[in-house]
Parts: C-alpha cells; sequence; structure tokens
C-alpha cells in the first residue's frame, strides 16, 4: 500500500502541472492537449494525431456525454490539459471533467447581477490557461481568474461598463505574463477596445482602441465626432506569433450598421485586422478589409498564421477568409497586401485592386427600399474556426450561400438602444446553402468542397490522420478525407452546431470532442 | 453583430415614415407593399379580427397570431412599435370600403366537400394534414390570395408545402411535402399523410417540384364566389397555443 502511494506520488511529479508561456509558444508539440482556444498561437487547429485516421473514422461512436443544462447557444471550445478538461457554458459557467470520463470534477458559476441590460445574450466561447489559472469573460463584460484546482474565483475585473452595453463572449488569450480580451457590442454605439490585462493582479495593462479619436491618427477617417460610437468591436480571440512578437485581432463593424451618410470617410479600423505589441498595445500596422463597410461584414473571422511558399518565396502570412466573400494573404510581418480571392458568391465588389483596396460595384449599398446583396450579413464566412493541415498545404473552412435584403435609414442614437441603421431580410428568391471547402491557400484556388443542405454556423479542424473533421448547421460532426473531400462518417448530434471540434489524448486513446445542444460530446474508436 | 434582432430603428426622422420602413422591412413581406396582402391579411380592408386600439394592434406584434404564420416580433423597441402601429392604422383608414366575399358560404361549404378539398386540407380536426390547415384562413389571407390559390396554386407557393419528388435506388418514385432535410437525409409527408423518411445515400434523384402540389381549379364563377365566402368565413381558433417566434440568430 506504501510502496503504491509512492509510486503515484512519484508519477504526479513527473506531471507538468502548470501551463507555462513555454508551454503555450510549442502547443504543436504537445498533441495530446489543446492548450489555446485555437488549439496554439497560430490557430491552425491541427493535431498530429493519427490514431482515429481516414480508414478507421467509419468506427468512431460516442464515447461519454457531458449535460450542462445550460439552454442557448453552447458555443464552447475546451481545453485538455494532462487528462483534464476545462470548458465554459453560457452565462459564465465553467467546468473541470475528467478528460476519459466526462465525471465532473468542478463546477463554477458566476453570480450575475441582476436588472443588468445585456448587449449580446450570454454567450461563451471558452477560456485560456496560463500558470494554474483559467480565464473567461462574463456577458456583462468582465474578466475573471479561475483556480484550475476547484475553480476558485480568484479575481474579477470590468473590462467595460455594460451599462454602456459593453459585453463580452470571447475566449481570452494568455499572452507571456498577460491576459488579452476583447468586446461585443457592435450594435450599440460602443467605441470599440482590446485589453491586456496583468494575469497575476488583473490589473489593466494597457487598451488599444479600435476606433482613433479625432486627434489620433486615422482618426480623420469618421465625419464630425461619429467616432464616438463608431462600433469596431473585437469579440473573437486574436493569434500571435512569438518570433515577431506581434498579436494580430481581428476587429468589427462600425456603427451604425447599415447606415453610413453620418459616418462618412473610410472608418477605421473597423473591419480591420489591426497588429499590435503585445507587451504595450501599440499599433505596428493595419489592414482594412471593408474600408466604411454597411453590411455589418466585422473582420472577426480567424487571422491565421502560415509559413507558406508564395509565388515561390517562403513567407510568414497572415490569412484570412472574411465576412465579405474574400479570402485574404498579407505578409503577417510587414502587412504588405499579396492576395484576395473570392471564395463564395460576392455582388459588392468589382474587385479588389492590388492595394487590397475593393473596387465597389454599383447596387451594393444599402438603400431605404431595400437591396439585395450577397454575401448577407451574417457573410460569406464568420467566426467559426478554420483549419490548416501542413501535409495537404490546404486551408479548410465552412463556406455561407447566402444573400440578404439590405435596408438603410439614417437612426438617432440613443446610448444602450440598438444602433443599426435599419434592418435586413433574408432573400427569398433562393435556398440558403453552404459548403465545407479546402483551398490552396498560396492561389485562393479551391482543392473540392462539400455542400451542406444549410448555411453553417461551425467550424473545423484538421488531422494528422488525413481528417477534416466539422459540423454543420442541421447537427451532424462529420469526418472528411483532407485530400478528397470524402465524407467518411457522420453523426447527428440533434441541435445545430455552433462551434468546432477538439482532438486529444489520454492513455493512448484518442478523442474527438465537440459541444452541441446543451451536451459536451466525446467520441471515440472503438 | 447580432442575427436576432430586426430593430434597432430609432430613426432620425417623423414617426409616420419611421413606421412606414419598419412595415417595409418588417411586414411587407407577407402583407405586401402596400398593406394589401399575400401570404398574410390585407390590412387595407380586411376586419380588424384582433382588435382595433393600439393596444390590440400592439399585442399582435409583439406576440404574434398563433396558430398562424405571424410571428412575435418581440425585439422592437416601444418608440418603434409606436411608430409601425401608427403606420397600420393610417393603412387601414386609407380603405376605401372593408374587403366583404359576395357569394353564398353555405354553398361554398358543398363545393368545398365535393371538390375534394379535404382529401388535402384540414378544418379544425376534420380532413387530412397533406396540405396547409384551412382552419382560420378566412382571418389570415386575403380574397385576392385565396382566388389565386385556388385558380393558380403555384403562383406562390409558401416553402413550408413545397413539393419534392424522389427516385430510389431501386426505382420506386415518391412525391409530397418536404417535411426537414438536411445533407444526409430528407423526410416527405406523402398524399396519403405517411412519413417517406430517406438517407440521401438510398436514393437515385432528388428533385424540387416547380408545381404546386394542389392542381388549378377551373370551377364555374359562381361557385368559385360561393367556395371563396366559404373560406373567407373560416376564422376558427387554431390548435396552437402560445407566442409563436421568429427564427433565433446566432451571434
Amino acid at each position: 500500500m506504501k510502496r503504491t502511494f509512492l509510486v503515484l506520488l512519484a508519477a504526479a511529479f513527473v506531471l507538468p502541472a502548470q501551463v507555462t508561456y513555454d508551454r503555450l509558444v510549442n502547443a504543436q508539440k504537445e498533441p495530446q492537449n489543446w492548450l489555446t482556444y485555437w488549439g496554439d498561437y497560430s490557430a491552425i487547429r491541427y493535431r498530429a494525431l493519427d490514431r482515429i485516421n481516414t480508414s478507421n473514422a467509419k468506427n468512431l461512436r460516442l464515447d461519454w456525454m457531458f449535460q450542462t443544462g445550460q439552454a442557448g447557444n453552447f458555443e464552447t471550445v475546451p481545453l485538455v490539459v494532462d487528462g483534464v478538461m476545462y470548458f465554459t457554458a453560457q452565462g459564465a459557467q465553467a467546468y473541470a471533467l475528467d478528460a476519459r470520463s466526462g465525471r465532473q470534477l468542478w463546477h463554477y458559476s458566476y453570480p450575475m447581477p441582476d436588472n443588468i441590460k445585456l448587449c449580446c445574450g450570454t454567450v461563451n466561447r471558452g477560456l485560456a490557461m496560463l500558470g494554474d489559472r483559467l480565464y473567461m469573460v462574463t456577458p456583462h463584460a468582465h474578466l475573471i481568474a479561475l483556480d484550475r484546482r476547484d475553480g476558485t474565483l480568484i479575481w474579477d475585473s470590468e473590462i467595460a461598463p455594460a451599462e454602456k452595453q459593453y459585453g463580452a463572449t470571447i475566449a481570452p488569450l494568455a499572452v507571456k505574463d498577460k491576459i488579452i480580451v476583447g468586446v461585443s457590442g457592435g450594435e450599440f454605439g460602443i467605441r470599440g477596445l482590446i485589453d491586456a490585462f496583468d494575469a497575476k493582479t488583473g490589473k489593466r495593462a494597457w487598451r488599444f482602441w479600435t476606433i482613433p479619436s479625432k486627434d489620433q491618427p486615422g482618426g480623420d477617417t469618421w465625419l464630425a465626432d461619429s467616432w464616438k460610437r463608431g462600433g469596431g468591436p473585437t469579440w473573437m480571440t486574436g493569434t500571435f506569433d512569438p518570433q515577431l512578437n506581434l498579436l494580430y485581432w481581428g476587429v468589427g463593424n462600425p456603427g451604425p450598421d447599415l447606415y453610413g451618410g453620418d459616418r462618412l470617410g473610410d472608418n477605421l479600423y473597423s473591419c480591420s485586422l489591426v497588429v499590435l505589441d503585445p507587451d504595450t498595445g501599440k499599433l505596428k500596422w493595419y489592414f482594412q478589409f471593408t474600408p466604411h463597410d454597411v453590411h455589418d461584414w466585422d473582420a472577426e473571422e480567424t487571422p491565421m498564421l502560415l509559413n507558406i511558399k508564395f509565388r515561390g518565396q517562403d513567407r510568414k502570412v497572415v490569412v484570412q477568409a472574411n465576412r465579405n466573400g474574400f479570402f485574404y494573404v498579407l505578409d503577417r510581418q510587414t502587412g504588405e497586401f499579396l492576395m484576395a480571392k473570392p471564395f463564395a458568391r460576392q455582388t459588392w465588389a468589382k474587385q479588389i485592386d492590388d492595394k487590397g483596396r475593393p473596387v465597389l460595384a454599383n447596387g451594393g449599398v444599402p438603400t431605404p427600399n431595400g437591396t439585395r446583396v450577397c454575401p448577407g450579413l451574417a457573410g460569406a464566412a464568420n467566426w467559426m474556426a478554420p483549419s490548416y493541415n501542413p501535409e495537404t498545404g490546404w486551408f479548410y473552412f465552412p463556406v455561407r450561400e447566402q444573400c440578404d435584403i439590405y435596408y438603410s435609414l439614417p437612426p438617432a442614437y440613443q446610448e444602450g438602444k440598438p444602433y443599426w441603421g435599419s434592418v435586413f431580410r433574408g432573400a427569398t428568391d433562393e435556398q440558403e446553402y453552404g459548403f465545407l471547402k479546402a483551398l490552396d491557400p498560396a492561389t485562393g484556388e479551391t482543392k473540392w468542397d462539400f455542400r451542406y443542405q444549410h448555411a453553417p454556423w461551425a467550424g473545423t479542424m484538421a488531422t494528422s490522420g488525413g481528417l477534416i473533421f466539422a459540423g454543420d448547421q442541421d447537427g451532424y460532426l462529420m469526418a472528411f478525407d483532407s485530400k478528397t473531400g470524402k465524407n467518411l462518417w457522420h453523426i447527428y448530434t440533434g441541435a445545430p452546431i455552433v462551434t468546432a471540434p477538439i482532438t486529444y489524448l489520454v492513455n493512448g486513446k484518442q478523442y474527438v470532442s465537440l459541444a452541441s445542444g446543451a451536451a459536451l460530446m466525446t467520441f471515440a474508436l472503438p | 453583430m447580432c442575427l436576432a434582432a430586426q430593430s434597432g430603428l430609432s430613426a432620425s426622422i417623423g414617426p409616420l415614415e419611421q413606421g412606414k420602413a419598419l412595415f417595409r422591412s418588417n411586414c411587407a413581406f407577407c402583407h405586401g407593399l402596400d398593406g394589401r396582402g399575400g401570404r398574410g391579411p390585407n390590412l387595407v380592408s380586411a376586419p380588424r379580427t384582433h382588435g382595433e386600439s393600439d393596444e390590440a394592434v400592439k399585442n399582435v406584434i409583439r406576440k404574434g397570431v398563433p396558430g398562424s404564420t405571424m410571428p412575435a416580433f418581440s425585439t422592437l423597441e416601444p418608440d418603434e412599435l409606436d411608430a409601425l402601429v401608427l403606420f397600420v392604422h393610417v393603412l387601414h383608414t386609407g380603405a376605401s370600403g372593408t374587403e366583404t366575399a359576395a357569394g353564398d358560404p353555405a354553398d361554398g361549404r358543398k363545393v368545398y366537400e365535393s371538390s375534394g378539398c379535404p382529401s388535402c386540407h384540414r378544418i379544425g380536426l376534420k380532413g387530412s394534414a397533406f396540405g396547409p390547415d384551412l382552419t382560420r384562413i378566412g382571418a389570415s389571407r386575403s380574397l385576392e390570395y385565396l382566388k389565386q390559390s385556388i385558380t393558380d396554386p403555384s403562383a406562390d407557393i409558401p416553402p413550408e408545402y413545397a413539393g419534392v419528388a424522389v427516385v430510389t435506388k431501386n426505382g420506386q418514385r415518391i412525391a409530397g411535402v418536404r417535411i426537414n432535410e438536411d445533407t444526409f437525409t430528407i423526410q416527405i409527408r406523402d398524399q396519403s399523410q405517411q412519413f417517406r423518411n430517406f438517407e440521401k445515400s438510398e436514393l437515385q434523384s432528388e428533385t424540387e417540384m416547380k408545381q404546386s402540389l394542389m392542381p388549378p381549379y377551373k370551377l364555374p364563377q359562381q361557385k368559385l364566389e360561393n367556395l371563396l365566402a366559404y373560406l373567407a368565413s373560416l376564422k376558427g381558433e387554431a390548435p396552437v397555443t402560445g407566442p409563436v417566434k421568429q427564427t433565433e440568430g446566432i451571434r
């Protein structure tokens, strides 16, 4: 008995207990774990795990299922660290489970204040982990730190006031000794921001306003004082290049969403990628995908960091399948525009010029009587995670084929009220549909696609087993051959899927996990 | 972004213009740009079955109409609701008279029963679930729309009654109403009201039917008028309770 105890104690010491910054930088070297929202800093969502592969994926079956009982969209992406799974659920809930059995280790529920009007619902997309702490946001735009051992609250800091209609749904990003977050609320006349907090103390380390004031560079891209309610939310997790020490973060729509008459100008840095020094929050460079947007085409889609051969040269690039229907490739050190190619139907731009600026088509702007434009307001892509397989060199992502009728009218700003500038309606002359698409990021060429019955809201994951995992709007989790696009396996989960799967390994067994409905479902081979 | 909201129109324009704009973007799809009906009732000349007062109209907009396709527009701000109600009142008072059916509803009922309508439609609990439920069709469609639905049913096919035909790999053809469909499966209700469920891998083809599953009826003028009068008289309570929700979006 005593001997067993000593052996167990020794085993505990060799387990890496804490998630250090160094482990985060080298996350791809721990394929058994899933250490950040994206799985690593580059957001390729790839794992070198091949126990589940193209020849046996058809045998996948449900291994365990955990029910949260929480209503609403379950958009979390779990973290898995050394056999323990951590994830969030709607309304600021956090859970720790045994990643092999799904049995609960602890549950934390944040006491939300009563009588607070939330701008953006109760969705939560996940956690960051650093050291022995987990970090999550709350619907009323707080960032909190929890002890990963038992879920105890360590600190609670307000990001921005919920009374001014700031909210938060994002999974935070841990970089060095800081926790970086963004905000929601772009439909309520907020002024967007990216904040860094000291991981230890919860004190704000820096803030970057995504909408510059009149006297700052870019302030002249806003008419009069429209910058004060200019939107530019930052509700999706950014990416990070440790070698270049650069942080990449997408910025959302300008406000009001559909009426631009009161905010003439390019409206920086809305619908842009901003690239910051993670130590100071200083802007290093930016690229605006959709100047003066009037379609709610946030640039919140994943800014994925890739090293590819582009026109014969090895390049470090950042790529994004943007909501506006174009796939962009930028040099991630300098911001140089390299390429933009349409990946879905679009009717708003004639082309993207050689500087990366769209040349507008006629009839693409919302009007009082309504204008039919593709893509629709939800975009040809959106926040749903893409993935990349280094073996094929291809980018895998969900595509939405759907158009909208966009209406426009000048709105009056009232603090705390929606600030849309009119409305949109789905085009009714056709049914929406979608694709899972494999694309060569060096050329923008489609390598294969798989048609979905409905436009998807779910992301993808790649593995060295030659597989792409993806979800769809009808509730299927699916596995595809990454080379051919052949569907190898699918299972109906019973609810629309609004997040992306992960994979991990415990005791030599590979698992695939996904949130659907109110359940965290985990699949494995028999 | 937020896909659930269809409001947010605190316009810096007059309330009547604001109401018109809200109507155009939220209501016109079913009630027509001029309010004279379509898939929804004629708001210009049809009687107000849910009451005339501001509060009654607001209630319909806010909560929807159970048993009908009128959804709840619960995200409208109070000032938007006021503006919309103002515009709906203006639409109604702009009518030259109320819409009435000239025919004989008692004879129309006989026409309904003798023309085979109950083999596809249901009134109350009587009839078939294959086609649209007509229990309160008189309250939810304009006469013009009803007439077109009888004489030229393919002119407007509600998506929930769109026809689809599949052919299985062993050559069997099944046509009916598409109840549900996803990437891998399809569920059909055939004319015998049976559910026919398929994996798409079992099918050799699937065809959207361009024509309505309902045949066009060429009735003598008087019989048509009588049938219309009968249908217009159907304003019964549908067996659905609770508010009708708009499709929720995703944040």
